[in-house]
């Protein structure tokens, strides 16, 4: 067809191409910078966990309170991990790549969640989101968040062959023997923790400070992070699988999950630029047919 | 038996060993905490083992706790 013969419309419109090729522009803005509030975020919430044994075994702080602590420290202590999954603190190759591993092996210890496990998996996240064989995060899927989180904890039960098994077990990734002894490793620490605590008299402490929190920070994680930004989990594709959405608990409650669009988009962006980056972008990612419910 | 059998056997047997080794004494410290006295004329310990042991066991046949 001759421009002559296109309509003025056609025109005007930018190729996705073009689009693509805005977007690519604008992110370029927010990629690059040393996420050193997430380096804090990790490594202090690891160490405020920690002290929260001492404090409580020893009677400074009451119980409830640890327990209360110990849940939000467990909640909170995937996302700096999750920045350096995609290596946001620092590249493979760099001179921060140390503080980088550092930072996503000990973020994720009150949670029980080991890191190359989670980065090799979360991989698979992110090339087949939604997918219900390859996506290991499509347990969490339900029509309502009590739905997903049920479904999500019956996925965490020791006999079933979740998403994450599965994934596990179909890729062939170099790094995943090296991530099975780690896992294992962790795994085998946190029960002799918590074995040692019951028979020396301290299996209350233990069940309120590691095992109780690590259920329920689970459970909040797989909410926001996983159900949330993806429900309803039926479609595919890059402007798709995600969507921007308004959080009804706010964006500080729903851990900047609002934005997790922009997280599919640009995985390197770090998660406190991605709101700023979605308000730059809006008008480019409208026109590419995202979904936005509400933000 | 080398230690990867060990700790496949382990694995195996994961919630017969967790309702052992945790709930079994958390049971115990749980009815103590409050003042309770065990059923049946059961020690605390022996009452949380029968709770640990008998859970450890449906969830190990069943695949799942809940």
């Amino acid at each position: 067809m001759s421009a002559a013969a296109t309509p003025q419309t056609q025109l005007d419109t930018p190729s996705p191409r073009a689009l693509q090729r805005e977007e690519r522009e604008i992110a370029q803005r927010y990629l690059g910078r040393v996420p050193w509030e997430m380096v804090a975020w990790g490594l202090g919430n690891f160490v405020l966990w920690l002290s929260l044994w001492p404090l409580t075994l020893s009677g400074a702080i009451p119980l409830w309170a640890g327990f209360l602590l110990a849940t939000f420290c467990v909640t909170v202590s995937y996302l700096p991990s999750h920045e350096a999954q995609h290596s946001i603190i620092g590249a493979e190759g760099s001179k921060l790549r140390w503080l980088n591993e550092l930072v996503g092996h000990v973020s994720t210890i009150p949670l029980v969640f080991p890191y190359r496990i989670a980065w090799i998996t979360h991989r698979q996240h992110h090339a087949h989101a939604n997918d219900p064989e390859r996506d290991p995060d499509y347990d969490n899927k339900g029509d309502n968040w009590w739905r997903s989180a049920w479904n999500g904890a019956q996925a965490r039960q020791p006999g079933v062959r979740n998403g994450y098994k599965r994934v596990l077990e179909s890729i062939d990734d170099p790094g995943l023997e090296r991530a099975f002894v780690e896992s294992m490793i962790l795994d085998l620490t946190y029960y002799a923790v918590l074995t040692t605590c019951a028979w020396t008299g301290h299996a209350i402490e233990a069940a309120l400070l590691w095992w109780l929190p690590r259920h329920i920070g689970m459970t909040y994680i797989q909410l926001f992070l996983s159900w949330a930004p993806h429900h309803p989990m039926q479609e595919k594709g890059r402007y798709r699988d995600t969507r921007a959405w308004r959080s009804p608990v706010g964006t500080l409650l729903s851990m900047g999950m609002e934005y997790h669009l922009v997280h599919h988009l640009y995985p390197k962006i770090p998660l406190c630029q991605t709101g700023a980056a979605y308000r730059a972008m809006k008008p480019v990612l409208e026109k590419q047919g995202i979904r936005n419910d509400g933000l | 038996m080398n230690a990867t059998r060990i700790l496949s056997l382990a694995y195996q047997s994961g919630p017969l060993l967790f309702g052992i080794a945790f709930l079994a004494p958390l049971v115990a410290q749980v009815l103590e905490a409050n003042q309770l006295p065990a059923p049946f004329g059961l020690s605390t310990i022996q009452f949380g083992l029968a709770v640990g042991v008998g859970g450890g066991l449906v969830a190990k046949l069943r695949g799942t706790w809940i």
